[in-house]
C-alpha cells in the first residue's frame, strides 16, 4: 500500500529524515513511534505531498506520489498534528466545504458526511458551530473530514495529543473500526501503550532514522532476542530450576520467590513437556506464559541503541 | 462549479459582525467625502454663473476615487490575512492535501476579496446615484465604475496574495504590498524622468542637435511604462468620463510624442491606451496570482520533473543519495 524507499530530508544542514525505507501492507494499522523531533511529522508531511524529499521515492498503491500528485491526493486522508477550525462554520458546512474541494456533488457529500458523522459519533452536532466543539470532538470531526473522499490511506499525526483518557479510548475504537473497514492507517504518536493496543505493526524512529519496523511481535522478538518464558509456581522452586536446567537450550535468566524467567529455543511441544515434567516432580505450577516485552521497554532499548551507534556523530545534536 | 473557498469564506464572513462595522466605516468615510465636496462646490458656485445641479456631476469622481482609495488600501490587508489566517490554523495544509490546486486556492481567495469589495461598493450605490440623478450623468458610467472597482480589487488582491505567499507574517505582507504600490505609482514614472534629464544634459553639452533629435525619436517610448501606472489609468478613466477627452492623447500631443515614429505614437491615439492598459493590469494580476500559486505549491513543477527524471535514471538517484549521506561529515 505505502512504500517508502530511501527517503531523505534536511532542513538546511540539519538532517531530519535519513535513509528511511518502509513498506506498509494494505489493511495495516501502522504505528509510527519516536521521541520529539525524531522526524515523524516530517515523514508524514512528505507522504502527504506537503513537502518535497531531498531524495527517495514514495509509492502509494504502486503509484509514484511525487510525480502523480493529483491521483495520490484522492487516496490520502490527512489529519495534521495541530489544526484549527473556522469560526462561524457549522459541522455540516465544514464537511460540505471539504467535500466540495474534492469536486464531489453536494448530495453525495451530504450522504457520506451523514454516515461519517455517525461513525465518529457526531451525528447530533451537525448544526453546531465547529469552533464550539470540544477538542476531542474536533479531532474526530477532523478524522471524518479526512475520510470524506473515501481514501484508501488515512494518515494521522498524533491524533491523541491533548485528549483525555475517555476521548483516547473513543479515538482508538474509531481507528480499529476503520481498520476493520479495510482502510490502511498510519498513526504517529509517542504514547506507546495506546499503539500497542491497536496497531499490528510499528516503526520506531529516532534522530531521523527508522531503527526498527515490522509486525509488532517481530519487532519485539528482534529486539529481545531469543524467546522468553515466565513460569510461576507456588512450591518447589529448587526442583523447578533444576529441571529447567536439564533441558538443552534453556537458560534460567532470573529466579524470584514465585516465578522464574527462562530464555529458550524450544518448540511448543518441548515447553509443554518441560512443564509436565515439573508437575510430575511436584512443582506446584500455577501458570506459564511467553514474556511479552512491553513497548515501553522496547522503545527505550531501541532508541538507546541508536544513540549509542551515533556516539561519535553528534551532528544531529549540535544543530539543534 | 463555484469555488468552494469562495462559498465558505463568504458564508463565514456574512456571519461575522466585522463586515457590518466595515460597511459602517466605509459609508462614514464616503459621507465625509460627500459633505466636503458639497462645501467646496458651494464656495465655487458663489463666484460663478453655473448652478449647483450641474456641479453635482463632480460628486462622481470624488466619491469614486474615495472608494477606489479605500479598496486599494484595504484589499491587500484582507487577502494577506486571509492566507496567513489559514496558515496559522494549518487549514492551509489540509487544503493543499485535497484535490484543490494551489492556483484554485489562490483564485478562491481573490474572488472572495472581489466579492467583498463589491459588497462595499454596492452598499454605496445610493450615494453615488446622486451624481446621476441630480447631476444628470449618463447611467453607463455607473457600470463603468463597477468595472473599475472590480479591476482595482483584482489588482490589489493579487498584489496582496503574492506578498502573503512571500512573507510569513501578514503585517510584513501588507507593508510589502504598499511598497509594490509605490513602485507602480512612482517607479513607472522613473524611466521617463531619467530620460528627460539625460535629454536636457545632452542638449546642454552638445551643440549638435541631430544627436538630441535621434534620442528624441525613440526615447519617447519610455512613456509606455505609464501604461501600468494606476494614477495615469485613473486620470484617463475620469478624464474621459468628465470631459470626454483623453488625458493621454492631450499629453502626447503636448510633448510631441505624436510626431515620433515609435510605438508610443500608435498606443497613445484614440482609446487604444485605455484598452491596452486594462489588458496589462489584468495580465499583471494573473501573473502575480500564478507566481503566488507557484510559491505555495509544496511540490513545484520543477520538482515533479526532477522526480520523473529520477525514475527514468535510477543510477542518478543513488548518486544523489550518496551525496546526502556524505553531508554530515562535510558539515563537521
Ligand atoms: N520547518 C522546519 N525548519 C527547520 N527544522 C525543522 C522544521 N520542521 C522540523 N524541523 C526539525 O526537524 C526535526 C524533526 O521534526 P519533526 O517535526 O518531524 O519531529 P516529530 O517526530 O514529529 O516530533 P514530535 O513528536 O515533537 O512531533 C526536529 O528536530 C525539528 O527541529
Ligand atoms: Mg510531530
Amino acid at each position: 500500500m505505502l512504500q517508502i524507499n530511501h527517503l531523505y530530508k534536511s532542513y538546511g544542514k540539519f538532517q531530519a529524515v535519513s535513509d528511511l525505507s518502509l513498506h506498509i501492507p494494505k489493511g495495516d494499522l501502522f504505528g509510527f513511534v519516536g521521541p520529539n523531533g525524531a522526524g515523524k511529522t516530517t515523514t508524514i508531511r512528505m507522504v502527504c505531498g506537503l513537502m518535497l524529499p531531498n531524495a527517495g521515492t514514495i509509492k502509494i498503491n504502486g503509484v509514484d506520489a511525487l510525480a502523480n500528485q493529483k491521483e495520490i491526493k484522492k487516496q490520502i486522508g490527512y489529519v495534521p498534528d495541530f489544526f484549527g477550525v473556522y469560526d462561524n462554520l457549522k459541522v455540516r458546512e465544514y464537511m460540505d466545504f471539504y467535500g466540495s474541494m474534492y469536486r464531489m456533488h453536494s448530495r453525495e457529500i451530504a450522504q457520506i458526511a451523514g454516515d461519517l458523522l455517525e461513525l465518529v459519533n457526531l451525528s447530533d452536532k451537525t448544526e453546531v458551530y465547529v469552533d464550539t466543539l470540544s477538542r476531542g470532538m474536533k479531532q474526530r470531526l477532523c478524522v471524518a473530514r479526512a475520510l470524506i473522499h473515501n481514501p484508501a490511506l488515512l494518515v494521522l499525526d498524533e491524533p491523541n495529543s491533548g485528549l483525555d483518557p475517555r476521548a483516547r479510548v473513543e479515538m482508538k475504537e474509531l481507528l480499529l473500526n476503520l481498520k476493520s473497514m479495510g482502510k490502511t492507517i498510519v498513526i504517529s504518536s509517542h504514547i506507546l501503550s495506546e499503539l500497542s493496543e491497536m496497531c499490528n505493526s510499528i516503526g520506531i524512529m529516532d534522530h531521523g532514522h527508522l531503527v526498527a519496523a515490522g509486525r509488532i511481535e517481530d519487532v519485539m522478538d528482534d529486539v529481545f532476542g531469543s524467546n522468553q518464558l515466565v513460569v510461576t509456581f507456588d512450591e518447589g522452586r529448587e526442583r523447578a530450576v533444576r529441571i529447567a536446567n536439564e533441558y538443552a537450550g534453556v537458560k534460567v535468566t532470573s529466579v524470584g520467590e514465585k516465578e522464574m524467567k527462562l530464555s529458550h529455543s524450544m518448540t511448543k511441544q518441548e515447553i509443554a513437556g518441560m512443564i509436565a515434567t515439573m508437575i510430575e516432580n511436584e512443582v506446584v505450577v500455577t501458570g506459564f506464559h511467553r514474556q511479552e516485552g512491553n513497548l515501553e521497554t522496547l522503545f527505550m532499548r531501541v532508541t538507546e541503541n541508536a544513540g549509542a551507534q551515533e556516539g561519535g556523530n553528534d551532528y544531529a545534536e549540535s544543530n539543534r | 462549479m463555484l469555488n468552494p473557498i469562495v462559498k465558505k469564506d463568504v458564508k463565514v464572513q456574512s456571519r461575522s459582525m466585522r463586515i457590518c462595522w466595515g460597511v459602517f466605516i466605509y459609508e462614514l468615510i464616503l459621507a465625509l467625502a460627500f459633505f466636503l465636496a458639497m462645501i467646496i462646490m458651494e464656495q465655487q458656485i458663489r463666484f460663478s454663473t453655473s448652478n449647483i445641479y450641474s456641479a453635482m456631476v463632480w460628486l462622481y469622481p470624488v466619491l469614486a476615487l474615495t472608494q477606489i482609495g479605500i479598496l486599494g488600501l484595504i484589499v491587500p490587508v484582507r487577502t494577506a490575512s486571509a492566507i496567513s489566517g489559514e496558515k496559522e490554523r494549518q487549514t492551509f495544509d489540509i487544503m493543499l492535501t485535497t484535490s484543490m490546486t494551489a492556483f484554485s486556492v489562490v483564485m478562491g481567495k481573490v474572488m472572495t476579496a472581489m466579492i467583498q469589495s463589491m459588497f462595499f461598493v454596492i452598499a454605496s450605490m445610493p450615494v453615488m446615484a446622486l451624481s446621476f440623478v441630480i447631476g444628470g450623468m449618463s447611467w453607463g458610467y455607473l457600470f463603468g465604475f463597477l468595472a473599475l472597482a472590480l479591476l482595482v480589487s483584482l489588482f490589489s488582491a493579487s498584489i496582496g496574495i503574492l506578498c502573503s505567499s512571500l512573507c510569513k507574517k501578514s503585517i510584513s505582507a501588507v507593508i510589502m504590498s504598499y511598497i509594490i504600490y509605490i513602485v507602480f505609482f512612482l517607479g513607472t514614472f522613473l524611466p521617463y524622468l531619467l530620460y528627460e534629464v539625460a535629454l536636457m544634459n545632452a542638449a546642454y553639452s552638445t551643440t549638435q542637435t541631430t544627436n538630441a533629435a535621434l534620442t528624441y525619436t525613440y526615447g519617447e517610448n519610455l512613456y509606455l511604462f505609464l501604461l501600468v501606472n494606476p494614477a495615469v489609468y485613473l486620470a484617463e478613466f475620469f478624464g474621459r468620463v468628465m470631459t470626454g477627452e483623453s488625458v493621454v492623447n492631450t499629453f502626447a500631443t503636448l510633448t510631441g510624442a505624436h510626431q515620433t515614429k515609435g510605438l508610443i505614437n500608435h498606443v497613445a491615439t484614440g482609446s487604444r491606451w485605455m484598452v491596452i492598459s486594462t489588458v496589462l493590469f489584468v495580465g499583471i494580476s494573473f501573473l502575480f496570482l500564478w507566481l503566488a500559486s507557484k510559491r505555495i505549491d509544496p511540490i513545484k513543477r520543477r520538482a515533479k520533473k526532477r522526480a520523473k527524471k529520477q525514475m527514468q535514471q535510477p543510477d542518478m538517484q543513488v548518486i544523489v543519495q550518496e551525496n546526502i549521506m556524505q553531508k554530515p561529515e562535510d558539515g563537521q
